[in-house]
């Protein structure tokens, strides 16, 4: 297998809001191949938007990276030194923008020298390495400017293009993204193109600046279906074509199916599942997982009634001791309100499987599982007691 | 619609604004208790003195004959002649206006100098001491009644410091033969600017908070759009961000502000215009509403109105200008 190029590694990210902390992102590992489209899943609230941003460190105030490790090639966009907390020498480090960087303060995590600088990320990663889509094409373009300005701008900044050349290369990748008539909409401004071609311009600006991998934050939510197909399509070709690796984040799983490779499932700021598109489906692993496929209408099964998840999301705020699905989920156990699991392997053979259930006895053997009783939550009969033969 | 056509049609939208003044003032200024003949003559005149007034200004005619000739009067342009002063309106207004004019429009220039930088910042520095400071002025300042602050500013800078004078004006492009102590028009300048100090500050604080705190708060709603967001995920600079994707979208409130701030300015001119003995359009006013001068008080109202609109008109063309939605409403948002 190749390096990956990027690597997530424990990452945390807590929002110090004034009623408390808010663990958005409570310590997540993925990892992303080139030329791969790894999918970011979950309900709203899951993190899976803080995640993302994390990454290119745009988390804004109150949010803060608190924790773990974000590589990329062989640079730390995220990176703090082990246990150890600022003490109150700090401010030398702060030369640059105040932006969000996790600087020296009190009671912060101390940045590891090797972790890029403001300035550094701005020049080397943001744009020119790592793009980002948005979910909501309407609040992605400045209205004020022309689109082609504002695509010219990001390829000025992040490609040795200027002038002409560059005004060229916007064009050109407007009509790459089936713009019609681009030399003339570069003029337009945004509030003259609709959701659909707003999104083909926020992929255009993404793929413009030829970074290695692009994150796309529920870049299809907001458009209708037919739209999100034609998008989904788009991407899927210029993706060969250019082989640019994407993070994609959606909570919808039938988007997931369509365009992913590897998938990880995010629930309350932790990954729960991570595996190949093709097991996730077919050997799905966490009840979260299962729980999601269930909501969701499948053309290939005749089903009398969807199934929606049971219950609400606890908040980010106050999650659940324990495994924090353990409200919701059909197979908690009393085992399931005392321990939370990380995510562990759950099937070696091939892609590593990996899961955060203590129901996988192979791979959670200290919980004893099997010999806690069923909390019996949400009425509903707990599978037969097999044991994990299904493994 | 090019921006010439979206202006006439601004123009012309206001002819009917205009003509509900005219109107309103007209039978307000008509229902004001009293005679204008009787403050003009004294408590016992002859009754062939009233007539003859009465006759000379039209005043024994029936309201709406008189409303008629009004309006006919006002399309060639003519005011009427004021009872009080005994000359036509129009040239009392010509008198009086450019030194109203120059107080507003030096106020508004103070109040935007000062208040878009500081709102900007403001923004930029959320929650840091410079924003408190900020917020705590503009607070003050939209909190504190302009005739107030002229009279405190007269108090330390006039009669404590002795820094400034406190009365009158002097036009900047006057004469300076006409200007004591003045030999050439640098001086006049001068003298004109060091008059001008206190009451522009005065007028224009109002203003000048106003702006700021409008300026900050769509600032900083501005930095938190995802337009925002994803210029900085492209690597523009924080300065590049302020400057160029933040500042222009905020303006738009702003603008309308500023515009909307023109009533409060014009009241707001009236009472520093009295408590700095200026000779402009609010002494004129008031001196009307005094002894019920009938056409000099439509006159005055009828050129603040006009004032006003003319201002509304340019709010809403610079706003069509910086924001391409308007689009002088060709297209449809």
């Amino acid at each position: 297998m190749h390096d990956p190029l990027l690597t997530v590694e424990d990452l945390q990210t807590h929002f110090f809001t004034e009623d408390g902390v808010v663990r958005a992102v409570d310590g997540i590992s993925f990892d992303v191949a080139p030329g791969e489209i790894v999918g970011l899943v979950g309900e709203s609230g899951a993190g899976k938007s803080v995640a993302v941003r994390s990454i290119l460190r745009l988390v804004e105030d109150p949010g803060r990276i608190v924790g773990g490790e974000v590589r990329f090639r062989d640079q730390t966009l995220v990176g703090f030194e082990d246990d150890a907390t600022a003490a109150d020498t700090a401010g030398d480090d702060r030369s640059d923008d105040p932006g969000d960087e996790p600087g020296s303060q009190p009671g912060r995590p101390v940045p590891r020298p090797e972790m890029l600088s403001e300035s550094a990320m701005r020049q080397r990663i943001r744009g020119n390495e790592i793009a980002i889509i948005f979910q909501d094409p309407m609040e992605s373009l400045n209205p004020v400017y022309t689109v082609g300005g504002q695509l010219r701008e990001f390829i000025e900044l992040n490609r040795d293009l200027s002038g002409r050349a560059a005004r060229e290369a916007a064009v050109e990748m407007l009509r790459e993204v089936n713009i019609p008539d681009a030399e003339r909409r570069y003029e337009d401004h945004p509030h003259e193109f609709s959701g659909g071609m707003r999104q083909r311009v926020l992929i255009a600006m993404a793929l413009a600046c030829e970074p290695s991998l692009i994150i796309a934050d529920e870049p299809t939510t907001a458009l209708d279906v037919t739209v999100e197909g034609a998008i989904l399509d788009l991407v899927r070709d210029l993706q060969e074509r250019y082989g640019t690796s994407f993070v994609w984040v959606t909570h919808d799983m039938g988007v997931v199916a369509e365009i992913c490779d590897r998938v990880n499932v995010m629930y309350l700021g932790e990954i729960v599942e991570q595996a190949g598109v093709d097991e996730l489906f077919h050997d799905t692993k966490h009840p979260y997982t299962q729980a999601l496929l269930n909501s969701i209408p499948r053309p290939d099964e005749t089903v009398e009634q969807l199934d929606p998840i049971a219950g609400v999301m606890p908040e980010a705020i106050d999650p659940p001791a324990g495994c924090r699905f353990h409200t919701r989920c059909p197979d908690a156990r009393e085992v399931c309100t005392r321990r939370n699991p990380p995510c562990r392997t759950v099937v070696a053979d091939g892609r590593p499987h990996r899961a955060a259930c203590l129901k996988h006895e192979s791979a959670f053997p200290e919980a004893d599982y099997w010999a806690s009783r069923p909390i019996g939550n949400l009425e509903r009969p707990a599978p037969d007691a097999r044991g994990d033969g299904d493994e | 619609m090019g921006i010439a056509r979206y202006t006439l049609w601004r123009l012309v939208q206001a002819v009917p604004v205009l003509l509900g003044v005219v109107t309103i003032t007209f039978l307000l200024a008509n229902a004001i208790p009293g005679d204008p003949v009787q403050t003009m003559l004294g408590p016992s005149p002859s009754q062939a003195e009233v007539a003859s007034i009465r006759a000379k200004y039209g005043l024994d005619q029936p309201l709406w004959q008189r409303y008629v000739n009004y309006l006919l009067d006002i399309a060639r342009g003519d005011l009427g002649r004021s009872i009080y002063y005994e000359t036509p309106v129009t040239t009392k207004i010509a008198e009086r206006f450019p030194k109203t004019m120059l107080l507003m429009l030096s106020s508004y220039l103070f109040a935007i100098v000062v208040a878009v930088p500081l709102g900007v910042i403001s923004a930029k520095r959320r929650n840091e001491p410079t924003d408190h400071a900020a917020r705590v002025v503009s607070l003050i300042g939209v909190s504190t009644p302009s005739f107030w602050i002229g009279l405190m500013l007269i108090l330390i800078f006039v009669f404590k410091l002795g820094l400034f004078p406190s009365t009158n004006l002097v036009l900047p492009w006057a004469d300076p033969a006409d200007v004591t102590g003045a030999s050439t028009r640098i001086d006049v300048l001068g003298t004109a600017l060091h008059h001008l100090a206190l009451p522009v500050v005065a007028l224009g604080t109002l203003q000048m908070a106003a702006i700021t705190r409008i300026e900050r708060s769509e600032m900083l709603d501005v930095l938190s759009q995802d337009y925002v967001t994803l210029a900085r995920a492209y690597g523009v600079r924080e300065r590049t961000i302020l400057r160029k994707h933040a500042f222009r979208n905020a303006q738009l409130p702003v603008i309308t502000i500023i515009g909307l701030q023109l009533a409060s300015a014009i009241g707001g001119a009236i009472l520093i215009e009295a408590v700095f003995s200026i000779n402009g359009m609010g002494t004129l006013i008031l001196t009307a509403i005094y002894n019920l001068d009938y056409p000099l008080i439509m006159g005055t109202t009828l050129v603040f109105s006009l004032f006003f609109l003319v201002g509304v008109i340019l709010t809403d063309i610079t706003y069509a200008y910086v924001d391409p939605r308007v689009s002088y409403g060709s297209k449809e948002v």
